[in-house]
């Protein structure tokens, strides 16, 4: 019989948590047959991601994975061969007894944030010595050897390059989501968290002499445009044309359409976690707006990861796209940053591509985990 | 009950019964404004040592040992000696001062703490702050007196470490010993 793995979900804020675990638990189940169960605390974040999902029920079977409620009040239940704790949640007491108590063993994993550091791997599958005789593995996703690697689903990067070599489909596909692109527009995307940076870049793209079709799926973003645009709402499917600049506002989207929403765009500005990987994934040039920390950490994950993704970059355009990245994450102005990388466009999509390529050649992060199993057996 | 950040290198926890001294301890900012602290731990009884990771704000139980102040004497390879007020000398190996070896140095006379687990020194913790004196840096840089662009500085004893570009050789400076950062230039 198939291992039993379960994945615990705390949904501290946004669609990451959802995300990254939701993702994981469908791989688990779709490409290594294992028997998958999603515990959620926060089924409504899975329902944007999912729309097939109940939020009301506390068990249900969706794409191969059973999801559940994972309630306050926690009942007992039989732990699975290998326990996910996703972003350090903190598991129920309850749980961690039981899972102490069970024969065979069972394998607890804290799969951890996604991060560039050199320290990642370094720490990367050490044990976490805990009460009752336990260890807990931590599990990091990373860009480098001696780490995780990332999320990636089989036949991925073929499903993309598929999708972009087809014009017909790229064309329904935004149909579908009432988008007609015109003549000579570039196709940008923007998903983020708020950024007073936005009306500087917005200005250098109205005033740009080639047109640009913004899609804004909904989300945080929205009040900075809607204050930008000085439109009293931005309801799904508004549509407004400053200058050169058309911004169209679309429905928060499930994961796949997502993909492909990036995948038909020449441009993507993304944040967090997932949409930031799915953004490198989609073989285009891209821009991160990192989860800010309190005590300016996220500047050192932003430089770890400028520093692997720039190599290879001509020094102009690894500088232009560094100084674009600062100012976007810095919130400022844009302006002066988006202009000075019009210069090297060409060159920032081949390099996306073959950054894409050569992260895509290493182990997936499902793999890596299914395999650290194995290894621990 | 102590979070695995407000451990030090040469402290000791109880796990799961038994003593694990560390030996090592490095705290990294994770995701979202969590962090894990690394660990390289010795386990007193069986003398057997692991790495491991804790959360940052991992609960565990500090195990409270006999404690004397000692100061660095010589090395007699493959064994450091320290030595008390009385003059008892006391010998540690390198292994159990992994957490503080890049501030050791011949000479220095910073009060320390050996640490006992009955009879035998497990670790020797050094003073929170330090002074040492920079062997050698790059030139200091004009006109930044602001202590925010930093470069590498190599320590009597080789160590490196990052201090502010207008620090010049020959300064001295105090460092935190508990994240090994420069704080500041001091007069000697």
């Amino acid at each position: 019989m198939q291992a039993s793995w379960e994945i615990f979900c705390s949904v501290i804020d946004n669609y990451g948590d959802a995300g990254v675990t939701w993702r994981l638990a469908r791989q688990l189940a779709a490409e290594h047959g294992l028997r998958v169960r999603l515990w959620i605390d926060d089924p409504a974040a899975l329902v944007r991601l999912c729309p097939e999902a109940d939020a009301s029920l506390p068990q249900q079977w969706r794409e191969g994975v059973e999801i559940r409620r994972w309630p306050a009040d926690w009942q007992p239940v039989e732990p699975a061969d290998v326990v996910v704790e996703a972003f350090a949640c903190q598991l129920p007491e309850a749980h961690v007894a039981a899972m102490a108590a069970r024969r065979p063993r069972v394998l607890w994993l804290n799969l951890e944030y996604l991060s560039a550091e050199d320290w990642v791997g370094g720490c990367h599958g050490l044990p976490s010595l805990q009460p009752e005789g336990l260890e807990k593995f931590f599990f990091f996703p990373g860009f480098a050897e001696g780490t995780g690697g990332l999320l990636r689903e089989r036949g991925l990067i073929e499903r993309r390059r598929a999708f972009q070599a087809d014009a017909a489909a790229r064309a329904a596909f935004l149909q579908a989501l009432g988008v007609s692109l015109r003549p000579g527009e570039r196709l940008v995307s923007l998903f983020a968290y708020e950024n007073a940076g936005l009306a500087g870049w917005l200005e250098a793209l109205a005033a740009d002499a080639t047109p640009t079709l913004l899609l804004v799926p909904e989300g945080r973003i929205l009040g900075d445009l809607q204050r930008w645009l000085e439109v009293p709402a931005l309801a799904t499917g508004a549509e407004e044309q400053r200058g050169a600049l058309r911004i169209r506002v679309l429905p928060f989207v499930r994961q796949d359409a997502y993909d492909r929403l990036l995948w038909c765009c020449d441009f993507n500005a993304v944040r967090g976690e997932d949409s930031f990987l799915r953004a490198q994934w989609a073989g285009r040039p891209l821009l991160w707006q990192i989860y800010p920390q309190a005590d300016g950490a996220h500047w050192d994950k932003l430089e770890a990861f400028l520093d692997r993704y720039l190599e290879g970059l001509s020094p102009s355009a690894a500088a232009a796209l560094q100084a674009l990245w600062q100012a976007w994450n810095a919130g400022e102005g844009m302006g002066a940053a988006w202009t000075a990388l019009q210069d090297d466009w060409p060159e920032l999509g081949k390099h996306a591509e073959r950054w894409c390529a050569r992260q895509a050649a290493r182990p997936d992060l499902a793999a890596a985990l299914v395999q650290f199993y194995t290894d621990w057996l | 009950m102590k979070t695995a950040q407000e451990f030090r290198a040469g402290q000791v926890a109880n796990i799961n019964g038994s003593p694990w001294v560390i030996q090592k301890a490095e705290f990294n900012k994770s995701g979202r404004n969590a962090a894990v602290v690394k660990m390289k731990l010795k386990n007193l009884l069986t003398g057997a040592g692991t790495e491991t990771v804790y959360r940052a704000d991992d609960k565990l139980e500090p195990i409270i040992l006999d404690r004397k102040e000692v100061t660095y004497s010589y090395f007699a390879d493959p064994l450091y000696v320290f030595m008390d007020g009385e003059f008892n000398q006391y010998e540690i190996e390198k292994a159990d001062l992994e957490g503080v070896m890049v501030f050791i140095e011949d000479g220095m006379t910073d009060v320390c703490e050996a640490v006992f687990y009955g009879e035998k020194v497990i670790s020797v913790e050094l003073p929170t702050t330090i002074v040492r004196q920079i062997a050698y840096t790059e030139p200091a840089v004009r006109g930044d007196t602001s202590g925010k662009v930093m470069k590498t500085a190599r320590l009597n004893n080789g160590a490196e470490l990052q201090v502010s570009a207008f620090c010049e050789i020959g300064d001295f400076i105090e460092i935190d010993t508990r994240t090994s950062e420069y704080k500041s230039r001091v007069k000697a």
